[in-house]
């Protein structure tokens, strides 16, 4: 049996492992565009914060595609799948045939469509390249500009920060984290950013940046103008699928159903590039996060080895530590408030600086949001997964000293 | 191979076995000078209070796949295939708290330790007590807890005798609970003055 990966992330790398541990013959090849072993995206930014060095990254060793029996197609992207055929395409050498085929191409940033967005020092931090130019940048940069109140606009800003950089944050919403918190909570990180010493605002973008050749200033949705001489995009991301055939049904992602399968038999997608089931939405819903990246690879590649194993569906969640906060937010947090069937729990605690919230939908929970006491919260995470009928007052969970002795019967 | 395994059901909630843990965690393995090492050790068992205030001891399962170990954005959580326990590198570790977002149980802590880098803030957790298995001594927590909730034997033995206490509870005439009478007696007190 010859299984092709498409994707060198983690997504590729668990469904790699998977395959192996139930077939230790099978052929296993992996593309991937960046010519380099596996690492960790999420932990690029600390690069750009200068407390790592890029060789910390891998999260495989030297010896792994040899040690796997992995053939690695490094440095290259797929260009084509030919369904019929049962062979992908891929630039710079022969097709490559497959019986099993993996779909773990993961997500490029989403892109900027302003004027001048093509200048240079304006940067999408994606990839272990990305940083490596912006280090190279950093240099001559005093005035940095951050767009994006996400995750990734967070990072950029605390790493350039870090590097003593004066440092903007354009959010279009009316707080940060607008995605993975409430406003209440969105209000508390917002004073934390800002003691700190970043300057934020909230419900602008920007019109145009201008400069020549490299970025000097930006035009702002408001009229004004901002000097900048380094820019930072954190817009999301979309799955990156140009090479994918019409044959295999898409969404935003790739649509897969319980055994991560695609709509062609013996075409599988995970990770970033796929469509699943939300759990706390209820429906279908592309989760870009690491963790589900890895369950999802190694179920799919589980599937592709013969094992029929089923993935119940993704969730949404993210941790992050910013300055002395911890935030953690898992599922669906800001739930529609016309939504009767919805029960919203919450309890601010100012003294021990806690901030708690839980969504519950007909008594399952499917969303908690946690700000600092965050040691426990994977509890709540494999309440919302296995969608757990709570044996107790859910007032309970909102109490600082809960533990799993609590869920007891 | 011989695991920790706990039986809730006994626990008193003493809490000795915190300070065991912390204890076989410091650097000088003795509670008197441990009390004033730094960083100030601390325990990887964690003894919760349940619904009516009994003792829950949580510690790390060392799940099998483990899914503090798929979450880990370092590739510093690994299992020693030999024993089955899940470690964390404190040098690897990044202080994400991904892990602790993935613990079911929620066991992981996050603290600087003495076997961690100087200043460090890693996550911490059970390593079944492997310095003091490697001195063939058993688990800490184990050795000093005094009511049986917590006991280091093979994992077939233990089921075996729990399917044996199970077997005799449902045969006609049985009245104990395998349980001893005195903490019987104070989980019943427990309950009672909650239902009060």
């Amino acid at each position: 049996m010859e299984h092709l990966i498409i994707g060198n992330g983690i997504a590729g790398v668990c469904a790699a492992e998977a395959i192996r541990r139930l077939d230790p013959s099978a052929g296993i090849t992996m593309i991937g565009d960046e010519d380099t072993l596996p690492y960790s995206r999420p932990m690029i930014s600390m690069v750009l914060e200068g407390v790592l060095g890029e060789e910390r990254l891998p999260v495989r060793s030297a010896g792994f595609y040899q040690q796997m029996g992995i053939k690695p197609v490094l440095g290259k992207r797929a260009v084509a799948v030919d369904i019929e055929g049962r062979r992908v395409e891929v630039e710079g050498c022969p097709p490559i045939a497959f019986d099993r085929l993996l779909i773990a191409s993961g997500a490029d940033p989403r892109r900027l469509e302003v004027e001048g967005s093509g200048l240079e020092n304006i940067f999408y931090m994606r990839t272990k390249k990305d940083v490596r130019r912006m280090l190279a940048a950093l240099p001559r940069a005093r005035k940095a500009l951050v767009l994006g109140g996400g995750l990734v606009g967070f990072k950029a800003a605390y790493g350039l920060l870090r590097r003593g950089l004066q440092v903007s944050m354009l959010i279009t919403s009316d707080y940060p984290l607008a995605m993975q918190v409430d406003r209440e909570a969105g209000g508390m990180i917002l004073e934390k950013l800002v003691s700190r010493g970043l300057d934020v605002r909230t419900a602008i973008s920007v019109e145009a940046f201008n400069g020549r050749g490299t970025v000097s200033g930006a035009r702002l949705s408001d009229g004004s103008r901002l000097e900048c001489d380094l820019v930072v995009v954190g817009k999301g991301v979309r799955p990156a699928l140009s090479f994918l055939p019409a044959g295999v049904e898409k969404d935003l992602g790739v649509m897969v159903d319980q055994h991560l399968e695609t709509s062609i038999k013996g075409i599988f997608a995970a990770g970033d590039a796929a469509e699943c089931v939300d759990l706390a939405r209820q429906k279908r819903w592309v989760n870009a996060i690491w963790p589900e990246a890895a369950a999802q690879g190694r179920i799919a590649g589980m599937n592709m080895a013969g094992r029929k194993v089923t993935y119940p569906g993704s969730l949404s969640r993210n941790v992050m530590r910013i300055f002395d906060l911890d935030v953690m937010t898992i599922g669906m947090v800001n739930p529609d408030p016309e939504d009767r069937n919805v029960q919203v729990l919450r309890h601010h605690d100012p003294v021990r600086g806690t901030y708690r919230k839980f969504v519950l939908r007909d008594d399952v929970l499917s969303g908690a949001m946690l700000i600092n006491n965050i040691q426990q919260g994977g509890l709540f995470l494999s309440l919302i997964q296995n969608r757990t009928r709570l044996p107790l007052d859910p007032q309970k969970l909102l109490e600082p000293g809960f533990n799993p002795g609590r869920l007891r019967p | 191979m011989k695991q920790v395994v706990v039986h809730p059901e006994r626990c008193l909630g003493c809490m000795q076995c915190m300070a065991a843990c912390a204890v076989a965690h410091s650097r000088s393995g003795q509670l008197y000078t441990a009390l004033a090492e730094r960083p100030l050790p601390r325990p990887r068992i964690h003894v919760g209070a349940g619904l009516y205030q009994e003792g829950f001891p949580n510690r790390c399962r060392h799940c099998d796949p483990a899914p503090c170990m798929l979450a880990c954005l370092a590739g510093a959580i690994w299992r020693e295939q030999e024993t089955s326990t899940v470690f964390i590198d404190p040098d690897k570790c990044i202080n994400c708290a991904s892990c602790a977002m993935a613990c079911p149980y929620g066991v992981i802590r996050f603290h600087q330790d003495p076997m961690a880098p100087p200043g460090k803030t890693v996550a911490v957790k059970c390593d079944n007590c492997d310095q003091r298995r490697a001195r063939g001594l058993v688990p800490a927590c184990v050795e000093v807890c005094k009511s049986g909730a917590l006991t280091y034997e093979e994992m077939d033995e233990a089921m075996r005798r729990k399917t044996a206490a199970v077997a005799r509870s449902v045969s006609a005439g049985a009245e104990t609970s395998g349980i001893p009478a005195a903490i019987d007696l104070l989980m019943t007190v427990k309950k009672a003055r909650l239902s009060l």
